[in-house]
């Protein structure tokens, strides 16, 4: 069962393509992962995908409803955590939290009881009484991404949600949405911090010049798109000449006891070139260790070649 | 509940803030107990529909139709506010639609019209009694000036929010339209007896129509002769007015 399903969905701007034929596939009680760089279309996806913006061409299923002909069908089922803040400046914390809820027809006892949970589990309820006027960026960015919890949906889209938030809040933030995906609801969440995307995503899409340039599991990506081999040494001691030397070498880095040395995939010119100066200067190799490709390097790779001219 | 009940639920929540009450209660007292009194010095009686009427009389049925062009300003200030603050693309992010926002935010200003029409013509009972003549058609005179005039100056503050994004620029040009409304108009003078280009400018404006109305109601004439007239043109202009801000609220782009 597939909670989005899109096929050559397109939408342009004054002649210009945002988005350009892309087609998605988000499975039931999956985290999907949307990456792109700014301007690569991901907010016109959202948009389109959350039935904000009718698209030009293309299909769109969403919890298997045409998102076209039935907009009002699918809004009933989605939550929306958007890019920008949204909130109503007169009212408190509390006061959002149970308008939201009244706004999507939740009885009124229903209403205090999410809310009441909602600021323990959100850690809002010392700010319950502060108007969202006079509320940080986090604690909004909070209350926002809290208020959406107010309802039942199946398909949750989070666009950003980390902006602002302090590490200890996105912290808690991502914890409280693992713990939701795990309990069945889908997620579809865009981020520009690629750590949250590898916690978080078991799925990911990269778009860029409004096409899907890559998809998979971030294991996957890292597998098929790590652009370095990096491979760290620890070392009893190196002297300044050595390290002068090894600091010479593209892609090598000296630090307290270890050498850092990333290798581009073609060859290891350069893990050969620093073992020579370490054992030139005598020093004593105590640990080899290969440091994993992570997903922000894979996402530069795939980001980079699509960038690079067609021929 | 259904969602333009949900969505006026919201608006009423709110717009009933500490400011606005002051701005609808306390301000138009201030001029129908302060200064129509203290303009007593200056102005005696003021002629209207051939009989003389006191100023704090004649100033208070004014004040009605002032207060319900005031009161939607709020329509205009919501949803200048959900655009500002993400609320309109949240709102329609959800079980909601187009019409349904628009109707949401025609009902509120209605509600807040007719609210504030009652209020001043309750309150004000104390100044024009003894003056006012109420008939079968006063209430009805006043429910039209109050749904009329909610849907005619809530358009044109819709119209307004539609087009400005800058907290100033929205305060500017929605304070100079109304302050405009407000003072060339018959509502605190009357024509009679104004410079004749001010006199033919006071006719230009649609709260003078909704004046003459509300006082066609409080005072006997009934909806006679040129009152008539002047609410054919209040919905014509409403209607006019309400289609253009629903277009450009359909337009509005995320």
């Amino acid at each position: 069962m597939l909670s989005i399903e899109a096929r050559s969905l397109s939408k342009s701007y004054k002649g210009k393509a945002a988005v350009d034929g892309i087609d998605l596939s988000v499975g039931a009680g999956a985290v999907f992962g949307f990456l792109g760089p700014n301007g690569a279309g991901k907010s016109t996806t959202i948009k389109m995908l959350t039935t904000l913006v009718r698209p030009d061409a293309g299909s769109l299923a969403v919890l298997g409803i045409d998102a076209v002909a039935s907009p009002l069908e699918v809004r009933r089922r989605i939550g929306v955590v958007l890019q920008q803040h949204s909130y109503e400046p007169t009212l408190t914390v509390q006061q959002s939290l149970e308008k939201y809820g009244m706004m999507w027809d939740l009885p009124r006892a229903e209403r205090a009881e999410r809310a009441a949970a909602l600021l323990d589990d959100f850690d809002l309820a010392d700010i319950r009484g502060k108007r969202n006027d006079d509320l940080s960026i986090g604690q909004r960015r909070r209350v926002q991404v809290a208020r959406e919890f107010m309802h039942d949906m199946d398909l949750l889209f989070l666009d950003e949600p980390t902006v602002g938030l302090d590490p200890a809040a996105r912290r808690i933030l991502l914890d409280r949405l693992r713990a939701r995906a795990r309990a069945g609801l889908t997620i579809f969440y865009t981020t520009h911090v690629l750590t949250e995307a590898e916690y978080l995503c078991d799925e990911i899409a990269i778009i860029n010049r409004g096409r899907i340039v890559a998809v998979g599991s971030p294991d996957d990506l890292k597998a098929r798109f790590g652009v370095e081999r990096t491979v760290r040494i620890g070392v009893s001691s190196v002297g300044d000449a050595a390290a002068e030397r090894l600091r010479a070498i593209g892609g090598c880095t000296v630090g307290d006891g270890t050498v850092t040395v990333r290798s581009p995939e073609s060859g290891g010119a350069q893990l050969a070139r620093a073992l020579e100066v370490l054992a030139a200067a005598g020093a004593r190799i105590e640990s080899l260790s290969a440091v994993p490709t992570n997903l922000e390097e894979a996402f530069l790779r795939v980001v980079g070649e699509s960038n690079a001219p067609r021929r | 509940m259904h969602p333009v009940a949900r969505l006026v639920g919201r608006n009423l929540t709110i717009s009933l803030n500490p400011g606005f009450l002051i701005w609808q209660v306390i301000f138009p007292l201030i001029y129908v107990f302060v200064a129509g009194f203290a303009y007593t010095s200056l102005i005696d009686v003021v002629p209207f529909g051939g009989r003389q009427l006191d100023y704090p009389a004649y100033l208070a049925t004014g004040m009605i139709a002032f207060n319900i062009m005031n009161s939607t300003l709020v329509t205009g200030i919501i949803i200048w506010n959900d655009r500002r603050h993400g609320m309109f693309e949240q709102i329609m992010s959800g079980p909601f639609t187009r019409a349904h926002y628009i109707l949401g935010n025609v009902i509120t200003q209605g509600i807040v019209g007719l609210a504030s029409a009652a209020l001043i013509a309750v309150l004000g009972v104390a100044v024009y009694h003894g003056q006012a003549e109420f008939g079968l058609y006063t209430v009805p005179l006043i429910v039209f000036a109050a749904v009329s005039g909610s849907i005619l100056f809530g358009s044109t503050a819709s119209i307004i929010s539609t087009r400005l994004r800058s907290s100033e620029g929205f305060n500017v040009i929605i304070n100079t339209v109304f302050l405009f409304f407000a003072f060339v108009s018959t509502a605190f003078y009357p024509a009679e007896g104004a410079p004749e280009p001010l006199a033919t400018a006071f006719y230009l404006n649609p709260l003078t129509y909704l004046v003459d109305v509300v006082r066609a109601g409080m005072f006997g004439d009934g909806p006679a002769g040129f009152v008539l007239v002047e609410m054919a043109v209040l919905v014509c202009l409403a209607a006019g007015l309400f289609a253009v801000a629903i277009k450009m609220l359909t337009r509005l782009d995320f």
